[in-house]
């Protein structure tokens, strides 16, 4: 009976390679060509988007197939960093634009798109050309963006009508007193944020640094190599920071940025900082309050450009050692194309990088607007987390988290982030 | 000794071969190599590891967020056994109790069922409880006239890490619960039945008899409920999104894993994970302590 | 719910002999505790049937009428993906630890060598073991393996750290087996893969049943290896899978809730129905680590 436990074993073996194999695909013939497509947007309304666009192209390609996977946000920076360097690298995936994407590239196994532009010029000058900056490096563009954005305030309307505010405010201390009049006008919460989410507070910070701090002193600190973080306009922009959060209310640190939106798509909530990629929950409920939007306003005493938009194209980018490059390129070419982009703002309701994608008929006047703000904003700021390294960014994000729940000064958020700094500073130093 | 005999040497080893090289490879490989790596400063996505010495060591020392870490797994293990083990044994006896004997196994399904639950639908359950503006909790309090104790349990410094423990109690009680009711169940009757004939109060009974019985359990439930203290992950990680606000409800496990897959730093999570085996061994030598007594 | 149960035990109650005081508070307070445990499971199903707004702004009433598309979306939009691989993985790992762990069983309860003895010590010690501390060598390992973000990225590190607490609780069921069974076997010429297999292995099912019980509750409600070794979504187990799901969901709460039934219910069921062996393992399990 040994040959019963052999048999066992056996069976047990064959179960987990079949496993390992993928064993729930069907079979798959020779001449097929499979494709592997990572991105970071497993929700709804993208999730459908990608599935329809993805069996569009298959149907189109009977030649390829794609084989989709995702992830949400936060792990999504985990694992693309993960799979880059290890063997089952995806052919395409989606990359955030700037620090994020130059880490990415300097792995040396991203794809320079420079030839692909060449050789297209027509498909070159399909994007808003400024959205292609972020992406390139040197002079190579590792690359293409199909999302824009820009993070701006929004207001309820009727709630801002109703306690009699006429204007957009155009500096923070304009900004206070809309709050104010906001408060007195019996909300208890003027503006909120889900404090709970780190990456939340990131945006914020990244806008008020921007704001206050002068850009060299900027550009020296987020480099991971001279970065110091002794400015003394860091604690300026966080005491900002922590005036806002003191009209927010006690819920504040325990709510999510999405938690947040349905409030505020609920007619719970009079204002809030949101992207543009956001727009498309708020248009999609059709219950929801009428809304306008303004850049985040200025800083008295602040050494910052003032008309910078924060926000940052998002974008697909190729594996280098990918064994389909042809059909890879065939698949981002469709994904960006005119259509599918025009098919995107449809669907998601969110602003692309594609020129003329976003229109009247398959759009909506603050959509239109959001996009025009992009186009004359005289430049962009990088999300914070995607700025600096991330664990002086984690320092940031959980230090003033724990500044708005009470547990620490700024000046001990200051100092951890400082430690943080130099650490990086001499790792940075040793390779 | 005589079965040693028989057959050839080899066999015995082949039963065994699979178990040794499973556990060899996949347990005790990467124990060791963990004192390796936490020499050594390296990334998640970078082959190259960059030899720091005891730098990770010295680190961890200075690290404040080490020892709020700490102070909450610390906090996790004595809540854990004043509820799941002191609170678990009495419920135990109370559901045991003749005078309960009709509604005892209705209630026993009912507290044992939290613990067939996966930890992360708990976990997002409590979500809903403890959402400050629609949560469960919060809106009973508002309902009973008590809105003045209305906080936003998951928000603030004071009361996360405790609303967290709550959470496991919910959990594991029920667990902890049957170990006893089992081992209660074991007492011979006639026990009680002397006790009773001495006309002895309930609550005498339940020292004189119930507990000398349930020694041994209750020991080896207490080392359960510290280990698992020790090794909180889900709870901080799912309900306050990895310890927050700030650090203040992080436990080791979570503040290994930050480190090691989020602030990218994987050599200083391996000096964590360091400090967590000292722990267990310490646990473990001390459970081994506790078994040679709980046999005398 | 609790109105209705009440009455009817009391009434149980009050047959037999008067209540003292002392009863009935304990009582009410074993009636408390049921309300704690039951309530949030019931609002589990009950706020599945109903309309993300009804679930935030009328938190307490039962569905007006039951959304039952709630758990058609919940299960087209990941779970029914979730939950094969969770069934894979719960089967491979119960049949990987049941196979090595009772052969190993058999090897260290029949043949007493000093070797024997040796590798019960890392058996031993594996079980104190904290899987935690091996996390992040692990997932180097598995990567170099190239089985990352596979199920076997799961359904092996299952298996070796089950090992060592199932190798001990079968070796102790056939070290009660006696000694003559396997003698006479002998004597018929069986080899010792045979007395394993024809005699050991059916003798022992209980337990090994009761190993599998316990294996299947561990396997199906590991979160951290799940979260950190897959990737994917595809290859997402149940538990780190409601995670995507709670963030991909954004503003649906109806269809998160399903999803919370679906995963939790049908194994709640599985488990209360096996409820004997599932104890008798705890406790098997718990009193030797």
């Amino acid at each position: 009976m040994a040959k019963r436990s052999a048999t066992v074993l056996l069976l047990l073996v064959t179960a987990l390679v079949s496993v390992t194999a993928g064993g729930l695909s069907e079979a798959k013939s020779n001449d097929v060509v499979t494709l592997q497509f990572f991105h970071r947007w497993p929700m709804e309304p993208r999730f459908s988007y990608f599935n329809e666009v993805v069996a569009e192209f298959e149907r189109l390609n009977p030649d390829i197939r794609i084989e989709m996977d995702m992830v949400e946000n936060e792990s999504y920076k985990e694992k693309i960093r993960v799979l880059i360097s290890s063997n089952d690298m995806p052919d395409v995936f989606t990359s955030w634009s700037d620090s994020f994407a130059l880490n990415l590239a300097r792995s040396g196994r991203v794809r320079s798109l420079n030839a692909i532009l060449e050789r297209n010029p027509e498909f070159a000058q399909s994007f808003i050309q400024s959205q292609l900056e972020p992406f390139t490096f040197d002079g190579i563009t590792y690359g293409l963006p199909l999302t824009i954005d820009g993070k701006v305030l929004v207001y309820n309307l009727s709630m801002w009508q109703e306690a009699g505010i006429a204007q957009e405010p155009r500096t923070f201390d304009e900004l206070i007193t809309v709050l104010d009049r906001l408060k007195s006008a019996g909300h208890e919460t003027p503006i909120l944020e889900g404090l709970a989410n780190p990456w939340a507070i990131s945006h914020f910070l990244g806008t008020l640094f921007q704001r206050y701090i002068p850009a060299d002193v900027l550009a020296r600190d987020y480099n991971e190599a001279t970065g110091e973080f002794t400015h003394p306009g860091y604690r300026t922009a966080i005491e900002y920071f922590m005036q806002l959060v003191g009209y927010m209310g006690p819920s504040a640190t325990s709510l999510t940025h999405t938690e947040v939106r349905n409030l505020f798509i609920a007619g719970r909530l009079p204002m809030m900082y949101m992207q543009f990629a956001e727009f498309g929950f708020v248009h999609a409920d059709p219950s929801s309050p009428a809304y306008g939007f303004f850049n985040f306003p200025g800083i008295c005493g602040g050494h910052g450009d003032f008309s910078l938009l924060t926000g940052a194209p998002e974008g697909l980018m190729m594996s280098e050692t990918s064994r389909y490059p042809e059909e890879a390129e065939r698949f981002v070419k469709f994904l960006l194309s005119q259509e599918n982009a025009a098919k995107f703002v449809e669907q998601v309701g969110a602003p692309v990088a594609v020129v003329g994608a976003v229109r009247e008929e398959n759009s909506y006047p603050t959509l239109m607007q959001a996009t025009e703000m992009i186009k004359s904003s005289s430049g962009s700021v990088p999300w914070l987390d995607n700025a600096m390294n991330i664990r002086v960014a984690d320092a940031f994000m959980r230090g003033v988290q724990s500044v708005a729940s009470g547990d620490m000064t700024i000046d001990q958020v200051l100092n951890s982030v400082q430690a943080a700094a130099r650490m990086v500073r001499a790792e940075a130093s040793q390779k | 000794m005589k079965s040693s005999c028989r057959g050839s040497s080899l066999e015995p080893l082949l039963f065994t071969l699979p178990c040794i090289v499973m556990l060899g490879v996949f347990v005790y490989l990467p124990l060791i190599q963990n004192f390796y790596f936490s020499l050594y400063s390296f990334s998640a996505f970078s082959p190259n590891k960059l030899f720091i010495g005891l730098e990770n060591y010295r680190l961890l020392v200075d690290d404040p967020v080490v020892r709020t870490a700490l102070i909450n797994n610390v906090r996790y293990a004595v809540i854990s056994v004043l509820i799941q083990v002191c609170f678990g044994l009495v419920l135990a006896a109370i559901l045991e109790d003749k005078s309960f004997k009709r509604v005892g196994p209705f209630f026993r399904t009912v507290f044992f069922m939290p613990v067939l639950m996966s930890i992360s639908v708990v976990c997002l359950l409590f979500g809903f409880i403890y959402h400050p503006i629609d949560g469960l909790l919060n809106q009973f309090l508002e309902i009973v006239g008590l809105p003045f104790l209305q906080r936003p349990w998951l928000g603030s410094a004071r009361t996360a890490i405790w609303a967290t423990i709550a959470v496991s109690q919910w959990h594991s009680t029920g667990y902890i619960m049957m170990l006893f009711l089992v081992s209660i169940q074991k007492i011979p009757e006639e026990l009680y039945e002397a006790c009773e004939l001495d006309g002895a109060h309930k609550i005498t009974r339940f020292r004189v008899v119930t507990l000398p019985h349930v020694k041994e359990i209750f020991f080896v439930a207490s080392v359960i409920t510290v280990t698992g203290s020790f090794m909180v992950f889900s709870e901080p990680y799912i309900l306050t999104r990895g310890g927050g606000p700030g650090t203040s409800s992080i436990t080791m496990a979570v503040y290994l894993y930050q480190s090691g897959f989020f602030r990218d730093m994987m050599g200083y999570a391996s000096t964590l994970a360091i400090v967590i085996f000292v722990i267990s061994v310490v646990l473990a030598v001390f459970q081994a302590m506790v078994f040679r007594t709980g046999k005398e | 719910m609790r109105t209705a149960i009440l009455p009817v035990l009391l009434s149980h109650r009050r047959v037999r002999n008067p209540l003292s005081a002392a009863q009935v508070v304990l009582f009410l307070c074993l009636c408390i505790g049921f309300v704690m445990i039951a309530y949030p499971m019931f609002w589990i199903i009950m706020s599945s049937l109903k309309t993300s707004r009804e679930i935030t702004t009328e938190i307490w009433s039962l569905p007006t009428t039951p959304l039952w598309r709630n758990y058609v979306i919940a299960w087209r939009s990941g779970i029914s993906q979730y939950f094969l691989n969770s069934m894979i993985v719960t089967i491979s790992t119960i049949l990987g630890v049941i196979v090595v762990a009772s052969l190993a069983g058999y090897g260290l309860s029949r043949y007493r060598m000093l070797w024997t003895n040796l590798v019960l010590i890392p058996i031993m010690g594996g079980m104190m073991l904290n899987p935690q501390v091996c996390l992040i060598p692990l997932y180097r390992i598995l990567t170099n393996l190239g089985i990352r973000n596979t199920l076997l990225a799961l359904i092996v590190p299952y298996i070796a750290f089950r090992l060592p607490m199932h190798t001990l609780i079968i070796r102790s069921f056939f070290l009660a087996i006696p000694r003559e069974i396997e003698e006479s076997a002998l004597m018929d010429g069986c080899t010792g893969f045979q007395i394993y297999g024809h005699i050991f292995v059916p003798m022992s099912r209980p337990i090994l049943v009761t190993s599998a019980i316990l294996t299947s509750y561990y396997a199906w409600n590991e979160f951290m290896f799940a979260l950190i070794f897959i990737d994917s979504n595809r290859y997402r187990t149940i538990p780190a899978g409601l995670m995507n799901f709670r963030d991909a969901l954004q503003v649906d709460y109806g269809p998160l809730l399903a999803g919370m039934v679906i995963s939790a219910l049908p194994i709640m069921i599985f488990f209360i129905s096996v409820q004997k062996y599932f104890v008798r393992g705890l406790l098997a399990g718990s009193v030797k680590g």
